[in-house]
Order: structure tokens, then sequence, then C-alpha cells
């Protein structure tokens, strides 16, 4: 059973999507996500296990190699691949309640801004580390942001910008959420932005990277 | 660029120290047209607009150097467009262009436009051809045929995500579409060059090749840009403000010899990884301090940065990156200051 859950977990972290999937090499024509995740829930393997001991562990590892530099946006984007994989196995437990998520996080790319590629690798490490995510897309205006906020009571927000433009959207956005549900913990992302930028525009939070964004979430929901 | 700061860089570029060292930039419409007191779709579509915008910022501060000066562009739908994608123009925001392939097997559609006279290829040539005597009456002359990297162009068409995925799972359709792509940039720095004799020099700009570890630059960087670099001009130039460690250390083999960087590698650091064979354009930070601080912040942190140079030749004092909006004149004007 250890075993199984290791072995998908170094599918998470590896990008081996299923067996037909030639990536990564080392592990051609080998069972990959897909395939493990329905072998462990027919073996009984309980979801929440599939999802903490295998999906997590994956996703963790493949993030701190991100951050230490040791892998890049193409393999971290692969690995969270074979974390949807999984995830659509898991999707009838997360409904069913069988698996708690650790809480919502709402993230989107401010108005203005149509770049998604943070973004998106943000939403799938904070998935798969065990969060609801709720992507509101990109060039998202501040009410829709507000109304995310409004159905998803405690929920944190994740706001993302690659241009230098739209950073000051996200001030405006940052302003508008703070006015209107001044408990909701805010984070922040993207290439130009800054702790410093955050700071100065009231945000809880910024993150450099997806690794980053999941200790703030984990320390955010305690 | 006018023919003095034509030879200076010629001059730099060959390793001769100037004193006091030359600042320049990268300009185009993040900056340009709302320090003009434009909108953004004005100076798209109004050749005076921008033939002024342009020439002002000449006059405004004439020891600088602008990259590439004159720069007839529509943002990030320059080249997307010549491969059918979607272009928006919002009226004061950057335009954009819509991925046009939605999956792997779509790349088989993908056909080489026909440059200077598919999407919006004609125009950016028109804009240059009717400017041209005015702006050599002014004493400038186009010295730069322009264009982004074949990686960045990739992710306009099929999406950053879908991109840097395929680059891993499928290689022989990334290897398709970016052969293509290269032979269309290459034909449109050729007819760039044939219609402007005075263009002795290149500009790319490719963020995405900071995305990407050495490996996948070695197998998808590196071969093309050194095709799109093989050409004879003195000026070589590439902008990557992305991550630059996986791919810094080629750029003398191919062959460019100026690079805009991003700010978070210090100019030491980036000589020394490429043999201080490549002059620097950079790295003061573009927004939080060039646009965000006060004069004295930004004439502090030129002087810092010259300061620590372990060897000024082969520098040109700029942002890491290119310009960012809303940097003032007075703020420009200070960097200037701490130069001299």
């Amino acid at each position: 059973m250890t075993e199984l859950l290791e072995r998908l977990a170094l599918c998470v972290e590896m990008g081996k999507i299923d067996k037909a999937t030639p990536y990564p090499p080392e592990l051609a024509g080998q069972d990959g996500a897909d395939e493990l995740t329905k072998q462990a829930l027919d073996k009984g393997i309980s979801p929440d296990d599939i999802l903490h001991k295998a999906c997590v562990i994956g996703m963790h590892s493949i993030g701190e190699k991100f951050q230490r530099n040791e892998v890049f946006v193409p393999q971290l984007l692969i690995a969270a691949k074979a974390m949807t994989c999984v995830m659509y196995h898991l999707k009838p437990f997360f409904v069913s309640g069988q698996i708690k998520t650790k809480g919502t996080f709402v993230i989107g790319t401010v108005s203005g801004d149509l770049h998604d590629i943070g973004k998106n690798i943000v939403c799938m490490v904070v998935e798969g580390a065990g969060f609801k995510v709720i992507d509101l897309g990109i060039d998202v205006p501040e009410s829709a942001f507000l109304d995310a906020i409004h159905g998803n009571e405690g929920c944190i927000v994740g706001l993302s910008a690659l241009l230098t433009t739209t950073m000051v959207n996200m001030e405006q956005t940052v302003n508008a959420i703070k006015k209107q549900y001044p408990q909701t913990k805010v984070i922040i992302g993207g290439a130009p932005v800054t702790g410093d930028f955050a700071q100065q525009i009231g945000a809880d939070g910024y993150s450099h990277g997806p690794q980053g964004a999941v200790e703030f979430l984990n320390k955010a929901v305690v | 660029m006018t023919d003095n700061q034509w030879d200076n860089l010629i001059k730099i570029v060959n390793g001769t120290r100037l004193d006091p060292l030359p600042a320049g930039f990268i300009i185009d419409c993040p900056w340009l047209p709302n320090w003009f007191g434009i909108n953004i779709l004005d100076y798209f579509t109004n050749d005076d607009l921008w033939f002024s915008a342009n020439l002002k910022a000449t006059e405004i501060f004439p020891g600088v150097m602008f990259f590439p000066g004159f720069w007839s562009e529509y943002g990030m739908c320059s080249e997307p467009s010549a491969f059918g994608a979607k272009c928006s123009f919002p009226e004061n925001q950057f335009p954009h262009a819509d991925k046009c392939i939605h999956s792997l097997k779509d790349i088989d559609r993908i056909r080489k436009p026909k440059a200077g006279v598919d999407g919006l290829s004609p125009f950016l040539l028109n804009r240059l051809k009717l400017n041209r005597k005015r702006m050599e009456e002014s004493g400038h002359k186009i010295r730069f045929s322009v264009s982004r990297g074949h990686l960045n162009v990739a992710s306009y068409l099929m999406g950053t995500t879908e991109l840097m995925t395929g680059l891993l799972t499928d290689h022989g359709q990334i290897h398709k579409l970016l052969r293509i792509i290269t032979d269309y940039l290459i034909e449109w720095h050729d007819v760039q060059q044939k219609t402007f004799p005075s263009i002795d020099g290149i500009l790319i700009l490719d963020d995405l090749v900071g995305f990407i570890g050495e490996e996948e630059f070695k197998q998808f960087g590196l071969p093309y840009l050194k095709e799109l670099y093989d050409r004879d001009v003195s000026i070589k130039l590439f902008h990557n403000d992305a991550d630059c460690r996986s791919s810094v250390k080629y750029l003398p083999e191919i062959g460019i010899n100026i690079f805009n960087m991003a700010f978070n590698t210090s100019l030491n650091e980036l000589k020394e990884l490429t043999g201080n064979k490549v002059t620097m354009l950079g790295n003061i930070p573009p927004r939080d301090v060039l646009a965000r601080g006060t004069p004295a912040d930004i004439t502090k942190a030129v002087r810092d940065m010259i300061a620590a140079l372990e060897d000024p030749s082969r520098i040109i004092v700029s942002c890491g990156g290119g310009m960012s909006p809303g940097v003032t004149t007075e703020n420009i004007n200070a960097f200037i200051q701490g130069i001299t």
C-alpha cells in the first residue's frame, strides 16, 4: 500500500501522467498517475491518503526543486498535469465530503492583464497541496473577486500580475477587497511584484513562486 | 539613433570605454505613448503621433541611446498576427494576440507566413517607409531589424502552458512549430534589412528563454537563436528580462554582443558568465527604482551600480528590462545625473 503511494508520489513529482505518455523517458511504458490512482482506489486506499500521502508529497517535492532552481517551468507544469489526473479520480470524494480540503483559495490575474502562466502554476501547486482552488481566470475585475469572496466565506485570495502596468490594478483590487472584506487575507505574486510592493498596497503576503504561496496558505489556515 | 551614437555603440561593443559611461534604454509602447501624453491606440494608429513621440524622446534626452529607436511595433501582436492570431487593441491597454493553436496536432496546419505581406508586417514596414525621410532629416536612421524570438512567438500562438509542457512531451511537434516560426522570422528580418539598407543591427526579444532549464534551452533555444542571429550586422542585441541563468553563458556562442537582462543578476556576474564578450545593457530595477523611486534614489542607485563594476568596459547603463510605464522625465534626468 505504501509502495503504491510512493510510486504515485513519484509520478506526480516527475510528471508521469499515464502509461501512454512518453515523458519522463525513464518511466516510459510504466503506469502513470492515472493508472496508479485507479489501482489505489481499487485496493481500498483512502482518497484522503491518496491526496495527502502521494499527491501533496509529489507536488511539494517538485515545488521545492523549482524554488531551488533544480527544475524549471516545464517540469513544474507537467507535474501539475499529473496531479490534475489524480484529482480527476478524487473529485467525487471532494464532492461527497470524504476528503476535506484545507481551505479555499480564490485566484485570478488582475484586470487588464491577460497572462496566465504564473497564475496557472500557482493554481496547480496549491491544489496539489490540498486546497480547493477557484480560478477566476485572467483579466478579472474587482467585482468578480468580491463576488467570489462573498460566495466562499473564509477564502484566501491570490492576485497575479505579469505587467508593471497592471500592478496598479492589483492595488485597486486589494483596496476594494480590504474595504468590503477586511478579514480576507490576500497574497500577491507575479514577475514584477515584490514584497515591498505587497506591503505598500496592503496585501497580507507576497510570494515569488508557488511554494511560497503554499507556505503562506498553510500558515493562514492554521 | 544618430550616426555618432551608432559609432559609439560599435566602439563600446568592441571594448572601448567611454567616459562617462553611456546611457541607453529599450523604449516602446508600454512607456512611450503615456509619457508623450497620448493613449496607446493613438500611438499605434497615427503616424504623426508615433513619430512625434519618438522624436521628442530623442530631443529631451539627446545623450541617451534609444533601442531600437523609432520602433514600429504593435506590441505582442506584431508577429503572431502574421500566423492568423486574433489581435485585440483595447484603447489604452497593450494589444493582445489570442492563441490559434489549440492542440499539438493543430501545428500540422501552420504554414510559414509571407514576411512583409501577412498580418501586421506590411503596416510595420510601411510606417517606417513613410516616416523615413523625416526621421533622417532629424538626424536619425533606422538601425535595427526587430522581432520577438521564436519561443515568445510560439507561446502566443499556442499558449505558454501548452508550449512549456510540449517541450517535454512532444519534441517533434514543437520542433516543427519552432522551425516554421524561425524560418518566418529570418525572412522577416531579411525583408526589413532589404527595405532599409541603413539597418546594421538586429534586436530580438524573448523572455520565454528564461522559463526553461539549460537542457531545454540547448535543444529548443540555442540552435534557433544561432540561426536568427546569423546575420552580417554589427550589433546583435538580445532582450530577456526573465531568468537568464540557463542561457547567459551561451550568448557569445550565439553571436549576441549586447544583452538587456533582468535586474536581479549583477553586471559583474553576467560579465564573468559571458567572458566579458557581451556588452551589458542594464540593470537598475525598472519599476521599483526608475519608475517609483525618488530622483535621489535613482541617482544613488545608478552611482552605486557604476561604483560596484569591476570592469566598466562593455557597459551601457540602463534598467534591467525595457523602460517601465510611468517613468517620468524627472526620473530619467536623475538617472543620467547618476552617470555624469
